[in-house]
């Protein structure tokens, strides 16, 4: 019953330690388990080449976390076979190679979709979740643009 | 009149200056009727608007949405967490 399987959510100003949330989605019955992190990128050579010196990440916090919540529901909504999902985001100042954010989803076996349930979470974290991000380069400070604009029922 | 309670985010809390407002608005506004409201009182938002994403009661809300009473509105740029 999906009651009673973890399904971690929340925005956190500490270090996102992987080794916890991992043992906290892993069951008795899991044997494989996706993990995406992100991560302060410090050198970027696609697109606009550019260094980092260091990321400011802001959050409507209970929106955030309310936003996250449908994401984990709408991953259990497209694979029922998941069983433990987490899903951090990091705020606060952060530097290059710092992780920012943690999707990481458990199931029995590996090839029932547990890698796309995390690719699916990373991508939908990024249209809906009310997060935002300033980059602070040598050339001064900028935020970062979305470019996704949510649909009524999103 | 009803009491609404605005926050504002990123880009937007830079223009407006701050992180969050009171107002007292008319009963029948809706979301599009606050955008020009807020463009109105507030000059350095009128670009913004444009693009602005808005939460009521944090759900995405639309331009026909009419505001609730004691509404917790958001007002922000698309996102760009992760």
């Amino acid at each position: 019953m999906s009651s009673t399987l973890p399904t971690i959510f929340h925005i956190t100003e500490s270090e996102i330690d992987l080794n916890d949330l991992l043992a906290k989605i892993t069951l008795t019955s899991t044997g494989a388990a996706a993990i995406f992190t992100g991560m302060v990128r410090g050198v970027t050579s696609r697109g606009d080449a550019h260094e980092t010196e260091y990321l400011e990440y802001e959050a409507y916090v209970p929106m955030a976390e309310a936003k996250m919540k449908q994401v984990a529901d709408e991953i259990r909504a497209k694979w029922p076979v998941i069983e433990g999902i987490a899903i951090v985001q990091r705020i606060g100042k952060l530097y290059p190679k710092t992780p920012t954010v943690l999707i990481a989803c458990s199931a029995a076996h590996r090839d029932t979709g547990v890698f796309d349930a995390a690719r699916y979470g990373i991508d939908r974290l990024k249209e809906i979740v009310p997060v935002w991000k300033k980059e602070i380069s040598p050339d001064g400070a900028e935020w970062v643009e979305g470019d996704y604009i949510p649909k009524p029922g999103e | 009149m009803k009491r609404i309670k605005l926050l504002f985010f990123a880009t937007i809390r830079d223009r407006v200056g701050v992180k969050s407002v009171e107002l007292d608005v008319a009963d029948d506004l809706t979301v599009i009727g606050l955008k020009d409201k807020l463009s109105t009182d507030y000059p350095n938002l009128k670009e913004s608007m444009k693009s602005v994403l808005v939460a009521i009661n944090r759900e995405f809300a639309f331009d026909e949405t009419l505001v609730p009473p004691n509404a917790e509105i958001g007002m922000f740029p698309p996102v760009s967490g992760g």
